[in-house]
C-alpha cells in the first residue's frame, strides 16, 4: 500500500537562520514512513525514517516543527495535515486536554481544591514526613544553635537564687513525670533559667527538649500552678514537634508558591505570599491552643489546678489588653480564657 | 499610533490567543498542583514555548528548548541548597553568616548562568541566542555598583538601571552577531523624573483629600489600641496610595525606558529595534489586568498575559539593514540550568533582551 501527504511550510538547515519555502513529503516504502524535505528551488535537502526525526509536541496553534538528525528544521501551520504525525508524537493527549471547552471548567474546580488540599493536608504531610527524616543529633544541634544565639543576643544569666529554681525544678519534675516513658526518654528534656529584660514574663521550647523561663515569670507569677501549667504548654510544643513542622511548613509554602508563581503571575504571587503569611498565624494559633490543652491536661495529671492558667492570662489581659487575633501568633488572652473553662467543665468533680 | 512604515521596517506579530492559552495554563497549573510543584518544570517549558513561538518578525518565530528535565533537575538542586541553608541558620548561626557571604560572591555567578542558560535554550529564526557576560563584570553591576548608588543616595539609580540593562543586552548574542545598546542616560533621568514628578503629586493629592497626616503615623499604636478599625484605615489608605502612586510610576518608568532601550539598540548586521509603548496606554493595561486578574481568582490572567504581550508586539519592531537570513548559529555546549532554578525560586526576572 503506497500513501503520500505533502506538506507545505519553511525549511532551515542547521546553524542559519535562512527560511527557505520547502515542502515536506511523506510517503510509506516497505512499512516504514519516511520524509523529504524538498525546498521550491533547490536540491533535496534531507530525507529520513519517520523514527529518526524529533518532532516538537503541538501547542495551540503554534507551527509544528520537525528537526532532522541532520539538523535540518521543517516547520508548518498546515494542522490538518500534521494530524497525520500526531499519531506518533508524545504530548497529542496533553494537547488534546489543554483544548478550550466545557472540561476546563471541571480543571478549574479541580485546581481549586487542589490547591486548597495542598494547602490543608499535602503541605502538613511533607512537613511531618520531613520532620520524621531529620536526624535526632541534628535537632539537638539547632537547640544548643539557639541558645547560643539567644544567650549572645539578648539573655543574661538568671538572677533567681537557688530556692526560686528548685522550686520551678520540683514542680518541672512533677509535671514530666506525668508523661509516658517512651515520650520522655525519646528527648532531652531540661529547664534552663534566664534573665530576659527585654522580654518580660515568658516561656519558650526548642524542638529538641530545651525549654527556657524568664525570670520575669518566676518572680510575677510564683503561683505553682501557674508554673505548671505553663511547663506543661511548653512540653506539649516538644512533644508534638510544633517547631520544626512550622520551620518545614513555611519553607514548603515558599517554594511551592515560588513554583507556582509563573502560572500565577507577579501580582497573585504576592497575594499568595501575604494569604500564606496570615495564614500560618492561623496555623500558629492552632498550634498555641492544641499546646494549651495538652499542657493543662498534663498539670491536672500532675495534681495542679488548671485554674492556674486562667489566673495567669486574666493578668496578661488586664495588663495588655485584648488585641484582635487574626494578626497574631497566638489566640487572644480572652478566647485562650475561654478555652480553659471549656477544659475545667470536662473535668469530673474533685 | 503605529511605527514607522519603511520598506525595511518590521512589525513583531503576536498571534497567541486568550481561549487558547487559558487551556494550557489550566492543565499546567492543575498538574502542577497535583504533583506538588514537580511539574512545574515542564509547565514552564510549556509557557515559554508557547509565547515565544507565537511572536514572530517577518514570519519568523522565536523558540524555547529546553527540556521539563533539566530544569527539574536545577530545581531540586536549588530546593536541597536552600534546605540545607535554612537549617544551617537554625544550627549554626555563625556557619550561616559563612553560607550568606557565599551565596553573595556566589550570586553573580547564578545570575550570569541563568542567563546563559535562558539565551543558549532561546532561538529565533532557527538560530540560538547566547550570553557571553563574565563573572566578573557581573559582580561590578550587581554587588559593587549599587552599593555605590546607595552611596549617592539613590540619584544615580537611573545610571545603574542603565549599566545593567546594557550589561544584560551587549553580552546577548544571536548567532555570531552581537547587540549593542547605547541609549543616552538622559532618557532614564527623564524618566525617573516623571516617575517621581508622579509620586510626590499622588502625595499631595492624598494629603489634601485624606486629610492624612505623618503625625498619625506615629503614635498610630495608640489610636489603634482605642478603635481597631482605625488600623482597617490606615491599611487601606497606605494601599490607595501604593496603588494610586507607586504602580503607576513604575509603569511610566518602565514604559519611557523601554522605547529609550530598544530605539537605542542595534543588532549586528545594521537592524536596529524600535519601541513606542505610551506610558498611559501601558498603565491603563496594566492597571486594569490587575482589577479583572485579582477580581477574578487570577482565572483571568492568561487574558491578561496575552493583552499585555499582545501590546508590547504592536508597538515592537524592527528596522532591517539586511536580510533576516544572514544569521549563523554556534555551537555551545548545554549550561547547567542550576542558576535559572534560582532566579525561578527567587523570583528574578532574567529575560531574553527581546
Amino acid at each position: 500500500m503506497m500513501q503520500q501527504v505533502t506538506l507545505n511550510g519553511h525549511a532551515y538547515i542547521r546553524g542559519s537562520s535562512r527560511r527557505i519555502p520547502a515542502r515536506l513529503e511523506i510517503a510509506k516504502h516497505g512499512g516504514e514512513t519516511w520524509l523529504r524535505v524538498l525546498p521550491e528551488t533547490e536540491a533535496e535537502l534531507s530525507c529520513a525514517r519517520l523514527l529518526d526525526i524529533a518532532i516538537d509536541p503541538a501547542l495551540g496553534r503554534a507551527a509544528r516543527k520537525l528537526t532532522f538528525q541532520d539538523g535540518t528544521v521543517f516547520e508548518t501551520t498546515d494542522h490538518a495535515g500534521f494530524a497525520f504525525l500526531d499519531s506518533h508524537t508524545h504530548g497529542a493527549r496533553l494537547h488534546r486536554l489543554e483544548r478550550f471547552g466545557p472540561h476546563l471548567i471541571g480543571f478549574t474546580l479541580a485546581c481549586l481544591a487542589g490547591a486548597f488540599l495542598l494547602w490543608r493536608y499535602g503541605l502538613d504531610i511533607l512537613a511531618a514526613l520531613a520532620v520524621a527524616m531529620t536526624p535526632a543529633v541534628l535537632v539537638e544541634q539547632i537547640d544548643r544553635g539557639t541558645m547560643q544565639t539567644i544567650d549572645y543576643v539578648m539573655a543574661e544569666p538568671s538572677q533567681l537564687s537557688h530556692e526560686e529554681r528548685d522550686r520551678a525544678l520540683g514542680i518541672y519534675q512533677a509535671v514530666i513525670a506525668e508523661l509516658p516513658e517512651a515520650e520522655r526518654s525519646a528527648r532531652d528534656f531540661q529547664l534552663l533559667f534566664r534573665h530576659m529584660p527585654e522580654v518580660g514574663p515568658n516561656a519558650f521550647a526548642l524542638p529538641g527538649g530545651t525549654m527556657v523561663m524568664t525570670d520575669a515569670l518566676l518572680r510575677e507569677f510564683p503561683s505553682e500552678d501557674v508554673i505548671a501549667a505553663i511547663l506543661g504548654h511548653e512540653i506539649a510544643h516538644v512533644v508534638e514537634e510544633h517547631g520544626l513542622r512550622r520551620l518545614y511548613r513555611s519553607l514548603g509554602a515558599y517554594v511551592l508558591i515560588a513554583l507556582l508563581a509563573g502560572d500565577t503571575g507577579p501580582m497573585l504571587e504576592d497575594v499568595l505570599l501575604e494569604g500564606n503569611a496570615l495564614l500560618s498565624l492561623s496555623y500558629s494559633r492552632t498550634q498555641e491552643t492544641a499546646a494549651d490543652e495538652f499542657g493543662l491536661a498534663l498539670s491536672h495529671q500532675a495534681g495542679f489546678d488548671p485554674v492556674g492558667l486562667k489566673v495567669f492570662f486574666k493578668a496578661l489581659e488586664s495588663e495588655m489588653g485584648s488585641g484582635s487575633e487574626w494578626r497574631s501568633s497566638h489566640p487572644s488572652h480572652s478566647a485562650r480564657i475561654e478555652a480553659i473553662d471549656a477544659f475545667i467543665e470536662t473535668l469530673p468533680a474533685r | 499610533m503605529s511605527l514607522e512604515q519603511t520598506n525595511q521596517f518590521r512589525q513583531f506579530e503576536f498571534s497567541g490567543n486568550a481561549k487558547e492559552w487559558f487551556g494550557i495554563w489550566i492543565v499546567n497549573l492543575l498538574l502542577s498542583i497535583v504533583t506538588v510543584g514537580v511539574y512545574s518544570a515542564w509547565a514552564k517549558v510549556r509557557t515559554k514555548k508557547y509565547f515565544y513561538n507565537n511572536t514572530s518578525v517577518e514570519g519568523r518565530n522565536f523558540d524555547y528548548h529546553a527540556t521539563g528535565g533539566q530544569i527539574l533537575k536545577g530545581r531540586l538542586i536549588v530546593i536541597a541548597a536552600l534546605v540545607v541553608f535554612q537549617i544551617t541558620i537554625t544550627v549554626l548561626p555563625i556557619a550561616g553568616l559563612i553560607l550568606v557571604l557565599a551565596l553573595l560572591v556566589g550570586y553573580p555567578w547564578l545570575l550570569t548562568r541563568a542567563m546563559m542558560f535562558n539565551a543558549r535554550q532561546s532561538s529565533f529564526s532557527n538560530v540560538r541566542f547566547n550570553f557571553v557576560g563574565t563573572y566578573g563584570r557581573a559582580a561590578m553591576v550587581y554587588l559593587v555598583y549599587p552599593i555605590l548608588c546607595l552611596l549617592t543616595l539613590y540619584t544615580t539609580a537611573p545610571i545603574l538601571d542603565r549599566t545593567i540593562k546594557r550589561f544584560s543586552i551587549n553580552n546577548h548574542k544571536l548567532g555570531l552577531a552581537g547587540f549593542d545598546m547605547d541609549a543616552p542616560i538622559s532618557a532614564f533621568y527623564k524618566a525617573a523624573g516623571l516617575a517621581l514628578l508622579w509620586i510626590v503629586v499622588v502625595f499631595v493629592a492624598a494629603i489634601f483629600f485624606f486629610g492624612f497626616s505623618f503625625g498619625a503615623l506615629a503614635n498610630m499604636d495608640a489610636l489603634v489600641e482605642d478603635d481597631p478599625s482605625v488600623f482597617i484605615a490606615m491599611m487601606a489608605a497606605f494601599y490607595a496610595v501604593f496603588f494610586a502612586g507607586i504602580i503607576p510610576a513604575g509603569f511610566i518608568y518602565q514604559a519611557l525606558t523601554r522605547n529609550a532601550i530598544y530605539n537605542g539598540t542595534t543588532v549586528e548586521g545594521g537592524h536596529k529595534l524600535r519601541s513606542n509603548i505610551g506610558a498611559g496606554k501601558l498603565l491603563w493595561i496594566a492597571l486594569s489586568n490587575m482589577v479583572v486578574v485579582v477580581c477574578t481568582l487570577g482565572l483571568m490572567l492568561p487574558w491578561a498575559q496575552v493583552r499585555m504581550t499582545q501590546y508590547l508586539a504592536d508597538h515592537t519592531g524592527v528596522e532591517l539593514g539586511g536580510s533576516l537570513d544572514d544569521f549563523i548559529g554556534t555551537q555551545h555546549e548545554a549550561t547547567t540550568a542550576l542558576g535559572d532554578a534560582y532566579s525561578d525560586i527567587e523570583g528574578i526576572d532574567v529575560g531574553l533582551p527581546i
